[in-house]
Formats: C-alpha cells, sequence, structure tokens
C-alpha cells in the first residue's frame, strides 16, 4: 500500500508532464483503436464467409451473367448441398449518388444458403409470398429510415423496365439481421423472378451461384467438377471458395489499402516511441531519489517493481482512456454513416491486442530505468549527483 | 528596438547551441512532426494522383453522352439507332467521314495484378480508329495499331505496368477467346492508360452484344453550346441519354478518392495533437533545463520578450527542421509510388501518387501550428517565472 502511495506521488508529481503525456497515449490508442475497427470491417467479408459456400462466377469477369440453366446443372452434382443464385440490380435509391446495393436472388434457397441472415418469420413468410416485395437489412434500413410496409421506389443503374423507365415500386415485407454484429447488413433483396419478368433486356440469365458443398473438405473437389462440367461452352465458369473471392474483392480495392495501414500503424508507433523517450527520462532524472530510497532500506528489487509499475500505470491510463474514447468514436460514426461504412465492432480481438500493446509500452519503457534503479550503486549515484 | 532584437538574438543562439544538452527530447520532437507531415503528404498524395489520372483524361471540347442514371460508362448503353441519332445533335463536329463521333463499348476482363497475383477487373473498351483520335496524347510507344475485325488489341502503359501477361506479342485468354497484344499505347499517364483497346465491332460479336454501345463521344464544332444538345436531347422520344463534357464526367469520377485525403486530413490532425503533447513535453523540458539560464539572463537585464522569443524560435526550429525531414521521407517514399484501385467504372484504375508544392506547403503549415503552439506555452512560462523562483528551482 506504501509502495502504491510513493508509485503515485511520483506520477503525479509533475501535473503537466502526466497531462500531456496521458494524452499522448490517448491519441495513439484512439486512432489504433478506430483504425483496427475500420481494417476488421473491411475484412469482414472474408472473416464471416462459411468455409462449405462456395461461389461460381463467369470466367471472363464476375459482371459478365451465367445462363440461368446453370442453377440447375450444378445442383445435380455430388456434393453439392443447396444452390442459390443473384443478379447485381445497379440500385440507387432517388438519386445516383445515393447507391444501393440491391441483389436480386431466389428468397428461399437464398436464405437456406445464407443462415447468418436472421429475419422475423411472419416478415419471411410474407417477403416469399410478395413478388413486389423486398427484404431489408437492417443497417440500410436504419439509415434511411425505412419501417416494414414503407413503400419504396429503387431505381437502377443498368436495367430497364419493360414498361419503361427505370424506376421499381417495393414493399419493405421485412428487416433482415446478421446472427452476429460483424454480419453485414447494408443491401437489400428483392425477387428474381419479379425482376426477370419486368426487366427489358431479356434472357435469363443470373449474374453469379452461390452454393454449399455437404463438407468443406469437398470443396475443391465439387469447384473443379463444376468448372469442368462448363469447359469450353460459350460460358465458362471459376468455382472458388467465399472467403477466397471476397479477398480477391477486396485486393480490387488494391495496394492502396495496405499504404493506409501502413502509414497509420507507423503513426501509432511513432506515437509510442516518443512517449516512452518522454517516459524513460522522466523516471532516468530520480536517480537521486532512487539512491535515497536505497540507503533508507529499500530492496533494490521493491524499487525495480515500483518503477515498472509506474510506467505500466501511465501506459494503461492513457491506453484505456484512449480506448474507451475510440469505442465511444466508432459506435457514433457506425449510427451516423451506416450509409457508407460497414459494420463497425470493435471487438475483443482489437481490445486484446490493444491492451498487449499497452503493456509492451508500460514494459519497454519502464525496463532500462528499473534495471537502471536495480544496478544503482548508491554511493556513485550521489557522487553524480 | 535595436537592443531587443540584439538580445533576442544572443538568447536565440545560445538556445540553440543548448539544443545537443536534450538531444532525445529535441529529437523526439523532430521525429514527431516528421511522422505527421509524412503521414499527411502520403494521404493528399494519393487523392492528388488519382485525381491528375482522371482530370487528365477528360477534354473540353468533346461531348460525352451516357444513359441517364447510368452514373458510369459501364451501366451505360447505346443501340444503333441512338448512336446514328446522336450524330445529328447540333454543334457536332463534321469532317469528310462524316460527323465526328465515336461509339464505344465498355467490357470487364479479369487481369492478374503483379503486386498480389490475384485477378482484378480490367477494362476491355470497344472502339475504332475514330475514338482513337480523339484521346489526347495518345501514342504508340511500341508496336502497332490492331487491325480492325481481327481478335487483336492494344494495351495501355499502366496495365502493362501492373499486371502480368500483357506483354507486347503474348496472346491472352478472356474466357473462350484468345486475343494478340500488338501494341502498347500511352496516354499521357491518364487513365485511359488502365485500359486494353479493341475493335468495338469485334467485342459486340464476343460479348453477344449485337449492334449495340455503351458510350458516345463526339467532337464539338468551337463555341457549341452543350445547353442546345441537351434540348435536342429532350425532344427525342427514342433517346434516354444525358451530355456531359468529356472533362465534366472525368472530373467527377476523380473525386472517387476525395475522401482519401479526407481520412488523411483527420488522422494527421489527430496525430497531430498526439505530437502536440510531445512537443509540449519537450519544450516545457527545455525551459526547465534552461531555467537557471533564462534566470541569469534576466537577472542581468535581458527582457523577457526575449526570453520568450528564445524559446518560440527553438520551438519553430524544431518543428520546421521536423517538417522538412517529413515532406523528404514523404518525397523518397511515395512521390510517383505505383498504386492501383478500383475506380468508378468497377475496373482498376493504375495511378501514380503525385506530390506538389502546395501539397508541401500543407504539410508545413502543419508543422508550424505544432511548433508555434508547442512553443507558445513554455516560452510563455519561461518570460513569466519570477526570477527568484528560477533561481531556487534551478539549484
Amino acid at each position: 500500500m506504501k509502495d502504491f502511495y510513493l508509485i503515485y506521488k511520483n506520477l503525479t508529481r509533475k501535473k503537466m508532464r502526466l497531462f500531456l503525456t496521458t494524452f499522448a497515449i490517448f491519441i495513439a490508442f484512439l486512432i489504433f483503436g478506430a483504425v483496427m475497427t475500420l481494417r476488421s470491417a473491411l475484412n469482414a467479408g472474408v472473416e464471416m464467409s462459411a468455409d462449405n459456400r462456395l461461389v461460381v462466377v463467369h470466367k471472363t469477369s464476375f459482371t459478365n451473367p451465367l445462363p440461368y440453366a446453370y442453377v440447375n446443372k450444378v445442383k445435380t452434382l455430388d456434393g453439392v448441398k443447396d444452390v442459390t443464385h443473384a443478379n447485381w440490380f445497379g440500385g440507387y435509391y432517388q438519386e445516383p449518388r445515393n447507391q444501393v446495393v440491391t441483389l436480386a436472388v431466389d428468397p428461399e434457397t437464398y436464405m437456406t444458403v445464407y443462415p447468418e441472415l436472421v429475419v422475423e418469420p411472419a416478415q419471411l413468410a410474407t417477403w416469399f409470398a410478395t413478388q413486389s416485395g423486398i427484404l431489408v437489412g437492417e443497417r440500410l434500413a436504419k439509415a434511411n429510415n425505412w419501417q416494414v410496409g414503407d413503400q419504396i421506389a429503387l431505381s437502377s443503374n443498368i436495367f430497364s423496365r419493360k414498361t419503361g423507365g427505370q424506376t421499381w415500386d417495393f414493399t419493405v415485407s421485412g428487416i433482415f439481421k446478421g446472427n452476429e454484429a460483424k454480419v453485414d447488413t447494408g443491401y437489400v433483396l428483392i425477387h428474381y423472378k419479379y425482376f426477370n419478368e419486368t426487366q427489358s433486356w431479356g434472357g435469363d440469365s443470373v449474374g453469379w451461384l452461390i452454393l454449399t458443398t455437404t463438407d468443406a473438405a469437398l470443396n475443391e473437389q465439387v469447384a473443379s467438377q463444376i468448372d469442368t462440367n462448363f469447359a469450353n461452352s460459350n460460358n465458362e465458369t471459376d468455382t472458388s471458395t467465399e472467403q477466397a473471392f471476397n479477398k480477391a474483392f477486396i485486393e480490387q480495392i488494391g495496394n492502396i489499402g495496405l499504404i493506409i495501414f501502413g502509414v497509420v500503424f507507423m503513426a501509432f508507433f511513432t506515437i509510442l516511441i516518443v512517449v516512452g523517450n518522454t517516459m524513460v527520462l522522466a523516471i532516468r532524472e530520480r536517480t537521486n531519489e532512487i539512491a535515497v530510497l536505497k540507503t533508507l532500506g529499500f530492496e533494490s528489487k521493491r524499487i525495480f517493481k515500483m518503477v515498472l509499475a509506474e510506467s505500466c500505470l501511465l501506459a494503461f491510463l492513457g491506453g484505456l482512456l484512449g480506448l474507451g474514447a475510440a469505442y465511444v468514436i466508432v459506435t457514433g460514426a457506425a449510427e451516423q454513416m451506416a450509409r457508407f461504412l460497414p459494420n463497425l465492432v470493435l471487438d475483443e480481438n482489437i481490445v486484446l491486442q490493444a491492451l498487449g500493446y499497452m503493456l509492451l509500452l508500460g514494459l519497454v519503457t519502464g525496463m532500462a530505468p528499473a534495471i537502471a534503479a536495480l544496478r544503482l550503486n548508491i554511493v556513485t549515484a550521489f557522487s553524480r549527483g | 528596438m535595436s537592443t531587443l532584437l540584439s538580445q533576442s538574438a544572443a538568447v536565440i543562439k545560445m538556445n540553440i547551441q543548448s539544443l545537443p544538452r536534450r538531444l532525445w527530447m529535441s529529437l523526439a520532437m523532430v521525429f514527431a512532426s516528421a511522422v505527421v507531415v509524412a503521414i499527411l503528404l502520403a494521404f493528399l498524395a494519393m487523392a492528388k494522383g488519382f485525381d491528375a489520372t482522371m482530370q487528365s483524361a477528360g477534354s473540353d471540347d468533346i461531348a460525352f453522352f451516357m444513359r441517364v442514371g447510368s452514373a458510369a460508362e459501364l451501366n451505360s448503353s447505346a443501340s444503333r439507332e441512338q448512336v446514328n441519332l446522336i450524330e445529328n445533335a447540333p454543334g457536332i463536329m463534321r469532317d469528310e467521314q462524316g460527323p465526328m463521333v465515336s461509339a464505344e463499348l465498355y467490357v470487364i476482363v479479369d487481369g492478374v495484378k503483379k503486386s498480389s497475383q490475384t485477378e482484378a477487373n480490367l477494362p476491355l473498351r470497344g472502339l475504332d480508329q475514330r475514338g482513337v483520335t480523339m484521346r489526347k496524347g495518345f501514342t504508340l510507344v511500341a508496336g502497332r495499331m490492331f487491325e480492325p475485325g481481327t481478335d487483336e488489341l492494344i494495351v495501355g502503359a499502366g496495365v502493362l505496368r501492373e499486371f502480368d501477361g500483357f506483354d507486347l506479342g503474348q496472346e491472352i485468354r478472356f474466357g473462350k477467346y484468345t486475343w494478340k497484344v500488338v501494341g502498347v499505347f500511352s496516354a499521357g499517364g491518364n487513365v485511359f492508360e488502365s485500359e486494353l483497346w479493341a475493335d468495338a465491332k469485334v467485342i459486340q460479336n464476343l460479348y453477344n452484344r449485337g449492334s449495340s454501345y455503351q458510350s458516345v463521344r463526339a467532337r464539338l464544332e468551337p463555341g457549341a453550346s452543350l445547353d442546345a444538345i441537351t434540348a435536342y436531347l429532350k425532344s427525342e422520344p427514342r433517346l434516354t441519354h444525358e451530355v456531359q463534357t468529356e472533362s465534366a464526367y472525368f472530373a467527377e469520377q476523380g473525386k472517387s478518392l476525395a475522401y482519401m485525403a479526407m481520412f488523411g486530413w483527420v488522422i494527421s490532425c489527430i496525430m497531430a495533437l498526439g505530437a502536440l503533447a510531445g512537443a509540449l513535453n519537450t519544450m516545457y523540458t527545455s525551459v526547465s533545463d534552461r531555467a537557471m539560464e533564462i534566470a541569469t539572463l534576466r537577472a542581468i537585464g535581458f527582457s523577457n520578450f526575449s526570453a520568450f522569443i528564445g524559446t518560440m524560435a527553438e520551438a519553430m526550429a524544431l518543428a520546421v527542421l521536423g517538417s522538412l525531414l517529413g515532406s523528404l521521407v514523404a518525397y523518397i517514399f511515395f512521390d510517383g509510388l505505383n498504386a492501383s484501385t478500383l475506380g468508378g467504372s468497377f475496373t482498376q484504375v493504375v495511378f501514380s501518387f503525385k506530390l506538389t508544392p502546395e501539397l508541401f506547403a500543407n504539410g508545413i503549415t502543419l508543422a508550424l501550428i505544432i511548433g508555434f503552439v508547442s512553443g507558445f506555452f513554455p516560452a510563455w512560462r519561461a518570460a513569466r517565472v519570477p526570477v527568484i523562483l528560477a533561481f531556487q528551482a534551478g539549484r
């Protein structure tokens, strides 16, 4: 207890320095928390993908459509459990810049293949039964303030209606949530049948197929079976696991992602170095006092512990405050910018990493002066001072 | 007045000369401001480079037609009939071959990125000789032009740089069809260099597009007004298109990385706060380190002002040093750095980071603000602490 009082006194002897150092650590962990959350949100697609889900796209590019007949052909192959399909609608709400990710899907099979999407049974039944019904992701519903029963008009920047115009009217049948916070709910689902019958381009084609295998171990076998099956046809396919597909998609954003995170981490470590430097100096200044403590009979080990405890306390004080602020900001941003940003979740993984860095900061900055204190020879210390 | 100046000069000199005594603290401040500047410049250079790649692609004297609401070339469509109607729009230049109009196709194919060895979307543009001549700055840097009606294509220099398998003479397979690379073109560093070009008719055929196109470009007569064309488009019920200058279209596309610049400002301003805390620590340490000296000077008649200026100058010098270091690092590592990302048309845009004098000015301004604030408060203390207290503290 007495030790703790001494640590406290040491920490607070220069209020201004304590404040500035804490503030710098605070900023470092604020940036760390916020940026790591953003990064994990961007990678959520990869992280959350099911290990037995495969994606089949056109070999030339995933923007090329596949014939509808492929759905039934794939279904008959060995090792395939469920198959569904989706079309990119190119949707926007009112203004072209107001993009709404809209997928035209086969409702029943889509919900089977994506069990992580959770809808109230009554809403789901309504959606299945309503051709012009739309199932809205929770995040989008919040951002646009859409309620069940609302009429919304979505336009397409690709397709036109047979009857003219590019705007379709939909009724919100239900709202889907994720079974975990990280599951993305920033898109809407419409009926493929309704879309296909009303759009003017004609042709029964689907954008891509999603299927589940009976066992993840069969993934490779099923994928090559599908691709061989359609080889040398007019529409060759490229089948990959959902995880690989999502990863490739994120990599399209390119090395700029790498550069951004690289740069931000540099920032984080710089602040730590700068702060660490101050903390080391702050303890160095007290060589004399440590000599006095030793003279008074404090054991070297005890002083060693006290110095380390002081630097760790400082690291955790600033770090925890910073992480807390990051949490507040992330939660606020998730509400305010739901339209643009994916699901932001500052999860325990990030917290653990941050705690690790705080401990590291405390230990590294405390270690050198603590060892110096441990080894300090009283006579030389006094003669120096 | 002159005593004030000479006093200040003397104090500044003393401050700077005493810097090695506080080497680590001073270096920490230089380092912190350098990193803040480098980070800001990295983000700004990224946004600037992308914007410049887009901006330089568009011409003011080219009218660009897309279907209403399509937002990007990829989503647009135009039937042969519609292209014919657009050719009759007012204000379009004509030569001996008729109206100078280029109807083009824009399809996506997969290419393998050198950096990650993963597939990424590349645009394959279908056009004819007329369309090629509409691009300012177009030059063939190797090989020859594609022969109309054949499966030959030419690749942009940017594609060649960032993607595998597009070397001159090589054959590439997109799905079922094989193409031959017969030329490499440069377009002065703009976004067209991220594209593959081939004959429009061949693409129509291979991609089941019938006789339809996607976007239409037309060279305008000098002084032609877009309003007249818009009125014409509105009056013709068979047309569902809108018109803008090509430069306006690309200017809009260039904004898609503008959020990067914003993100850069936010991050570096937050960083700057952290650096500021570090810098204030440095400067307070400096003042307490020199407390004796300051008290002595003031006791022998130096003014408060000279003590103030001395500390300020030290802070500013460290910050400027940091900003120069940061700018240098940013220049070495980021200027001209090649990158590629998804552009508005859902395809890869190859671009280079670009640092301009005004961006450097932004970085240096930020460092100067850090220097000023971190100098001001400690300098105030240096000038205000009663001499007697300073002597006591210094003992």
